[in-house]
């Protein structure tokens, strides 16, 4: 990448560094802009800066170690990241994990999406130059940091499923805080729209910026919110049903628009159905065991490949793995969402305003290390 | 002797009014800093400061003495006389319009009959400090944050003046004092309501302040004008904004509030100075009320606001005013 | 989305399309071709409404094998497509089909080697410029397993392989 020859290429356009230490760019992501004026006629991410060869790591240590990788790749949906994991492994050995252990997991992995959304609500916020939203939701995603915390052992990047189940019971505290946190979740959701999303400055940046379509997204890859955002109801949680979710009533939200506007209705709507989804699970929570009963200490999976794909925050997440009879992967390819998100910046943002970039940027809700494995 | 003896007194004058406004100046941003701080944290539901005394009230004083004693880093390629230039530009003029600025009908440095001219012609200077300050630094942020500061103020200068105009035509003079005291039965802001409210808008515009905060919009330009700038040269930058914030709310007191008019409190001469702070500091809450509030807004929208809203609406509120004048 | 006839047009241009147990393996079906069929094959796919889920590199004997995963937006209907890289180590880029598929075959040729023709920037996505032959993600000697190795044992013998071809050059 020779900054100098895009210079002098086109003497009359710039080259704007940005990244990867800039307040928007959330992570160690550079994006070089070609800017005439204010308008950013090109953009090429450069990606890498935080790449922790995990996929490599996978192949050198049994599939039951990886576990812990996982949560760091995406540090916002560690549980999720968990979810497809631990599926991944029991579909390839067999294994099944008992009723209540998928019942707990729904229900912390959709708090863990919550917790994503909340971060991501107040952070783009921040992006379009709104202070005060980002604490009110920190605020409330504390409270889910402090739930799980206490059953998982961690704040941020969760090590709780196993392969067969989850390494510990959730008890009556958990439950009722967990009911007191959607009470006061939904309590705080009128306020959210009072304060934000009517807001006309808001609308006026985020209404037609950006603009996806239901072709593009299929030719980049594009899932997740933004998808739906498009007016394609496609989420993997009902596409290809996984873990307990089929039997969960629960709408996905879409809008038809595609721009910036469509993807932060359809995040915000998202968290709603969370909280439909976690209140119907703790409802029927079946008791029982957690874990399955034979779970081998050393997992030896079945020749073959296999893949498992969940929906994580931010779209489609897809295991791949390629198994030799052995306890450790052959090939493990992890498809993150985010990584194929981003690549439709350089078609989504040619020819924005600079500040535009920024919201469409920012409405990809980008976590970097997901990128960088 | 002759000459001494008339000129003593007003050169004794100008010392003691240039006390006063570097007292003003000063005062105001040890004030502002630490209520904008706190009311930034009641806003967002956090305590703000809490540590350096009885909550945190001397933290400002701490924090300036910190900047004071942090080193001035000059980028290497940065074009050293213009950027060390630029922060004294955008501080030093602020104490000019102090000494015009009718702090009640007792208090008021020199009383001009151009007091307006004097105060906007003294404000545009800070647009040339933070152009060079964003020249100067080498650096592409900066330029940015530069180029869209002077774009922003010399837009929403227009309108500001064109506003402001309509009461000039309504009293007849650019004297500040004899405006405020010409509102003596009612405020201008219920004669003008349409001038009062584009000024305002204007007014938040003018200070670089959130939602118009372009130049130093961080998630866009990182700090904008600023990006390149630590310590005391930092620090100078948010004195003068300060400052400017509080010449911008004094002119909109004098203009629509009424100057110094109030209720006299007993046994104080200069109750009207207490009236005039009281409502100036009320519209610099109101400054930081919106900045903490709304998001920030893009550049096109807003210069599209100011062209196609607020100019044409100013103009036709002069007009209107006109006429009135001219027929009652 | 006709699933049958989109099944009928793989088999015309692949060497084996196999319906694979969704519970086990988690896909669909699985398509192997070869590697001039790549353009069609996508151009296909994008036809009747695939996204480019993912595109990666499995290092095997006899060659390197690229794998493309495509789903669909309405139907569950989650495909591989497998091709061969060539004696020279390369095949054909999917990247004026899908654009999606630049980064994951940047990517695939910074950890693989695997040289995408056709491919308008191939320039090191995620490694830095000065490693650009490091391919890390290429396995050693000792590790190398035959293709058939990794492969789901079936009760009935598998469909035919793609004939052999050479292994790519491996510095």
């Amino acid at each position: 990448m020779n900054v100098d020859v895009l210079e002098d290429e086109r003497h009359h356009r710039f080259v704007l560094n940005m990244g990867p230490q800039h307040p928007s760019t959330h992570g160690v992501l550079r994006v070089l802009l070609e800017l005439e004026g204010e308008y950013a006629m090109s953009l090429q991410p450069v990606l890498g800066y935080g790449h922790r060869c995990h996929e490599k790591i996978a192949e050198y240590k049994p599939a039951k170690s990886f576990m812990p990788n996982t949560a760091r790749m995406d540090y916002l949906g560690a549980l999720i990241y968990n979810h497809g994991y631990a599926q991944l492994l029991e579909k390839a050995t067999g294994i099944e994990a008992p009723q209540r252990a998928e019942y707990i997991r729904v229900i912390t992995s959709e708090l863990n999406r919550i917790q994503s959304h909340l971060l991501w609500y107040g952070a783009y916020l921040l992006d379009l130059g709104a202070f005060t939203p980002i604490m009110y939701s920190f605020d409330d995603r504390e409270h889910i940091l402090d739930i799980l915390e206490d059953v998982t052992g961690s704040r941020l990047t969760y090590c709780y499923y196993r392969v067969g189940g989850v390494c510990r019971d959730i008890d009556d505290k958990f439950i009722a805080g967990t009911r007191q946190f959607i009470d006061r979740l939904r309590s705080r959701f009128p306020m959210y729209e009072d304060l934000v999303n009517g807001n006309v400055i808001l609308q006026n940046r985020l209404n037609g910026i950006g603009d996806l379509t239901p072709q593009t997204c299929a030719r980049y890859g594009v899932t997740g919110p933004l998808l739906r955002g498009t007016g394609v109801a496609y989420d993997m949680r009902r596409a290809e049903p996984y873990s307990v979710y089929p039997e969960f009533d629960f709408e996905i939200p879409t809008e038809t628009k595609g721009d910036c506007m469509a993807s932060f209705l359809v995040r915000f709507r998202e968290m709603e159905q969370s909280l439909r989804i976690i209140e119907q699970a703790l409802d029927r929570l079946p008791e029982g065991p957690i874990m399955a009963a034979k779970v081998p200490k050393k997992l030896k999976i079945p020749a073959g490949d296999y893949n498992s794909s969940v929906e994580a925050p931010r779209g489609e997440l897809s295991y791949y793995l390629v198994a030799d009879g052995s306890d450790t992967p052959y090939r493990l390819k992890v498809r993150t969402p985010s990584y194929s998100n981003l690549s439709v910046v350089s078609e989504q943002c040619a020819g924005m305003l600079l500040s535009d970039v920024v919201s469409a940027m920012g409405s990809l809700d980008l976590v970097i290390p997901e990128i960088d494995r | 002797m002759e000459i001494l003896n008339s000129i003593l007194p007003e050169l004794i004058r100008i010392v003691i009014c240039a006390v006063c406004g570097a007292v003003i100046v000063f005062g105001n941003a040890l004030v502002m800093g630490y209520a904008e701080r706190k009311l930034a944290g009641h806003f967002m539901l956090r305590p703000g400061p809490m540590e350096v005394g009885f909550h945190g009230i001397i933290q400002l004083v701490v924090d300036g003495l910190k900047l004071m004693g942090k080193q001035l880093v000059v980028p290497a390629k940065a074009d050293k006389p213009l950027f060390m230039l630029a922060p004294i530009l955008a501080f030093a003029p602020v104490f000019i319009p102090l000494l015009v600025i009718p702090f009640s009908d007792k208090l008021q440095g020199f009383d001009l009959d151009v007091g307006l001219l004097l105060i906007l012609a003294v404000a545009s200077i800070n647009v040339l400090a933070i152009l060079i300050g964003g020249w100067g630094s080498n650096n592409k942020y900066s330029l940015f944050g530069a180029f869209r500061s002077v774009a922003q103020n010399v837009a929403y200068e227009i309108p500001m003046l064109i506003s402001l105009l309509a009461i000039v035509f309504m009293t007849n003079t650019f004297s500040l004092r004899e405006i405020a005291a010409a509102q003596s039965p009612v405020w201008f802001v219920i004669l003008q309501p349409l001038a009062f409210l584009i000024y305002i808008v204007a007014m938040v515009a003018e200070t670089n302040r959130a939602p118009f905060d372009l130049p130093e919009a961080e998630s866009e330009l990182t700090a904008g004008f600023h990006t390149e700038y630590s310590g005391m040269s930092f620090s100078l930058f948010v004195l003068g904004e300060y400052a400017n914030m509080f010449i911008v709310c004094s002119i909109a007191t004098v203009f629509f509030l009424g100057g110094d008019s109030g209720i006299p409190l007993p046994y104080f001469e200069y109750s009207g100075a207490i009236w005039f702070l009281a409502k100036v500091y009320a519209l610099m809450f109101f400054l930081v009320w919106i900045r903490w509030t709304y998001p920030r807004t893009r550049f096109d929208q807003l210069m599209n606001f100011c062209w196609k809203y607020l100019i044409p609406f100013s103009l036709v509120n002069l007009l209107i005013t006109v006429v009135m004048v001219k027929l009652i | 989305m006709d699933v049958k006839n989109v099944v009928q047009q793989w088999q015309n241009m692949a060497t084996s399309v196999e319906e694979v147990d969704y519970s086990v393996s988690g896909y669909d079906y699985s398509v192997c071709l070869e590697g001039e069929k790549l353009s069609a094959f996508a151009g296909l796919m994008l036809n009747e409404g695939f996204y480019l889920v993912d595109l990666m590199a499995v290092h095997v004997e006899p060659a390197i094998e690229v794998v493309y995963q495509f789903a669909h937006f309405k139907t569950r209907c989650r495909v591989m497509a497998r091709a061969f890289v060539d004696g020279k180590g390369e095949i054909p880029t999917i990247s004026d089909i899908y654009q999606g598929a630049n980064w994951h075959e940047r990517e695939t040729r910074d950890f693989h080697g695997v040289v995408f023709t056709g491919h308008p920037n191939l320039e090191p996505l995620i490694l830095a410029e000065e490693d650009v032959d490091l391919k890390p993600l290429l396995k050693d000697e000792k590790k190398l397993k035959g293709v058939a190795a990794v492969r789901r044992v079936q009760p009935e013998p598998e469909a035919a392989k793609p004939e052999a071809v050479k292994s790519p050059e491996q510095s």
